[in-house]
């Protein structure tokens, strides 16, 4: 066996260097960087947008893609509000309706993708248009907050459960007291799930083979349009647990579109092509590239950079990061994502 | 909000009955309100300050009798211009444009005017000295806030201040915080950020943690929106800083008053107009402007100053009772006229 070329090592490791130099420079330039709750915060930051992130890698794994994701977290941002503020149930309540919402809605997609055959494009945008005019609905566009009149003159009466609020802001001891908080312990239980089901069950190598080739796994036997379908459920209900915890963490139902939360966790999870050289939707470089992300942002707002120069190296990363995974990685990745 | 539903209802009534919700003796056309149209035509309309602002202009059309037709181009520039010649076609006898660009709206908004067409202005400048300007006042929003933050903390503090540049109300509250610094040496600003990212909340809190964390010794925040202060509030709870940092702000809605309510909140203080009562007054300067009558060029909607200790005083729990409460808060005295009739409250 020859030893690897450099062009390779770089193609392998490349990514796992830059963000190491990257955390090297910015607690040079900013000693505060570096510390535990630095480092517990930027992954914080990120819990969110990467557990929605891992959602569109399980789409992305069977050659499809959910546009969707975004809507489906602001829309269990709203339904969980509703359900506490407005119809004064609990907070158990409120998880199981937004996890089945997110669940509903991936079926949906599923079946238009799978059995009416609409391209998976088209299926989820048309989705996220309606569920971001569905969640407006009930409230006429307006956010939903304890105290608010509803339509027949009396003021809400329900809050927040305090169980729903931990979610997004209770932290457990680590170490150091008070140290992590509970959605970044869900970000880091979703991540291993999603690796160990993606890479070591039988059923994700299947939905692998599906994305590489559709035709020859249903030759082999395989029902592509049942693990087509559970791909976007997975999807959805991953988008629903990132709207319950930005809901916890809110306090309140906040009108939003969530395009945001949408091409954050597309960009994690293309980026994570590039780690390891993969070059293939995979759960670990989602996670890299979602932290990626969260390091640069943090490292730049400690420097007082303003937003756009954030969003433009935010931008420069995903190209580099597809050039790595297209061009210099020698396979042709899909032409398509 | 008040009920959209009795809203809806009082409109068709008064749509029905026209003249019924009329002081007697008003001049032409509201002698015979229900022949009057007039058209709002929106450029931004999605989040609580919007909807408001509608309700406000809705419920004072209905209290005057007029028509009111919406039309609402979600922040499409040139769709709106395209809305307003769809006005002009409709033969509407009075336009009121909320937000908007100058490049787009200026022609769109001569073209209705050389139709002989009343026309007044939210937000947007469209340079024509025959449209009155309506503008809630940044500048003295910003003051307002930071003058309680001085009266709170005295003049020398450190402190760190949200803003996205280019966006008009924005620059023009960032204007009067680079002005108050001037004037305060004292005062410190050791790091400015802002994002407009959607979830703005959500956003800022993930940079507020940043910046908190490299400036441990920042007293005041100075966040003139209040989905910036919000973020600011989640990230000084979340850092536990809460006893440490002050809040000021501009703007306000039931769910900030709840947030500037709770315990030991980090939020002082905020100053704000009443999106309704700008909504009531755009319509107001319009009914001017079609009877004939000069509001002047430019109407300016004062701003109040909501603590959080007038908050607690008061134990105000929404916009409802923030309205009934602060007087100064429910009702504008500006572009009035005796024979006006003003919604109920």
């Amino acid at each position: 066996m020859t030893p690897p070329s450099i062009t390779d090592l770089a193609i392998r490791y490349g990514f796992l260097v830059l963000m190491a130099g990257l955390i090297i420079v910015f607690s040079m330039l900013r000693p505060a960087f570096l510390s535990p709750q630095s480092a517990v915060f930027i992954l914080q930051s990120v819990a969110i947008t990467g557990i929605l992130a891992l959602g569109v890698t399980a789409t992305l794994v069977v050659d499809g893609f959910d546009l969707s994701i975004g809507a489906v977290a602001t829309s269990a941002l709203m339904l969980s509000a509703y359900v506490m503020v407005i119809w004064e149930m609990g907070a158990v309540a409120a998880v199981v309706l937004c996890l089945l919402m997110g669940a509903g809605v991936g079926l949906i997609n599923g079946l238009l993708i799978v059995k009416m055959r609409v391209p998976d494009l088209l299926a989820t945008l048309g989705m996220m248009f309606l569920l971001v005019g569905l969640q407006r609905i009930p409230t006429q566009g307006n956010s939903i907050s304890t105290g608010m009149v509803l339509p027949d003159g009396s003021a809400a009466e329900g809050t927040f459960a305090p169980g729903f609020l931990m979610l997004g802001r209770h932290r457990i001891d680590f170490v150091i007291e008070d140290l992590v908080p509970l959605s970044v312990v869900f970000l880091i239980v979703i991540a291993v799930l999603t690796w160990v089901f993606l890479e070591l069950t039988r059923h994700g190598r299947v939905m692998y083979a599906i994305g590489s080739n559709a035709q020859a796994a249903a030759l082999a036997g395989i029902n592509v349009g049942r693990y087509r379908i559970a791909a976007y459920m997975i999807s959805g209900v991953m988008a629903s647990i990132g709207g319950i915890l930005l809901a916890a963490r809110l306090g309140r139902g906040d009108v939003a579109s969530g395009n945001n939360l949408l091409l954050d966790s597309v960009a994690a999870a293309l980026i994570g092509f590039a780690v390891l050289g993969a070059a293939r939707p995979n759960a670990f470089g989602t996670a890299i590239g979602a932290l990626f992300v969260g390091i640069l942002l943090q490292g730049l707002t400690m420097l007082n950079a303003p937003y756009y120069t954030q969003d433009f190296i935010k931008g420069a990363v995903l190209v580099v990061a597809l050039v790595f995974t297209f061009a210099l990685s020698g396979r042709v990745g899909r032409a398509r994502a | 909000m008040i009920s959209r539903r009795t809203f809806a209802a009082l409109a068709t009534g008064v749509a029905l009955v026209p003249g019924l919700a009329l002081a007697q003796g008003a001049p032409a056309p509201f002698d015979n309100p229900g022949q009057v149209d007039i058209a709002l035509v929106r450029y931004l309309s999605t989040g609580d300050f919007f909807q408001a602002y509608l309700s406000g202009v809705e419920k004072q059309a209905a209290a005057l009798g007029v028509n009111l037709q919406v039309f609402d181009s979600r922040q499409d520039a040139a769709l709106q211009a395209d809305m307003v010649d769809q006005a002009i076609a409709l033969g509407v006898d009075g336009i009121i444009i909320q937000h908007g660009l100058t490049e787009s709206m200026q022609e769109a908004a001569q073209r209705a005017v050389d139709a002989g067409i009343k026309v007044v202005a939210f937000d947007v400048n469209v340079e024509n000295p025959a449209i009155p300007q309506v503008e809630q006042s940044d500048a003295a929003l910003a003051q307002l806030a930071l003058d309680q933050a001085i009266a709170d903390h005295g003049t020398e503090w450190v402190a760190g201040f949200v803003h996205v540049a280019g966006i008009a109300p924005l620059d023009r509250r960032a204007a009067v915080w680079e002005a108050v610094k001037t004037a305060n040496p004292g005062i410190e600003e050791v790091a400015m950020f802002g994002t407009l990212d959607n979830p703005i909340a959500n956003s800022v809190a993930n940079q507020a943690r940043s910046v908190l964390s490299a400036n441990p010794n920042i007293q005041v925040m100075f966040a003139p929106y209040d989905e910036f202060a919000k973020g600011v509030k989640i990230a000084v709870d979340e850092a536990g800083m809460t006893g440490q940092v002050s809040i000021y702000s501009a703007d306000v809605s039931t769910a900030d008053i709840q947030l500037m309510r709770e315990p030991g909140s980090a939020w002082k203080a905020t100053a704000a107009t009443n999106p309704a009562v700008v909504g009531e007054v755009s319509v107001r300067t319009l009914a001017l402007l079609l009877a004939g009558e000069d509001p002047g060029a430019q109407v300016i909607v004062p701003p109040t100053l909501i603590t959080q200790a007038m908050l607690n005083d008061a134990d105000i729990k929404n916009m409802e009772e923030l309205g009934a409460k602060l007087p100064a808060f429910a009702h504008a005295d500006v572009a009035m006229a005796p024979w006006m009739t003003l919604p109920p409250r």
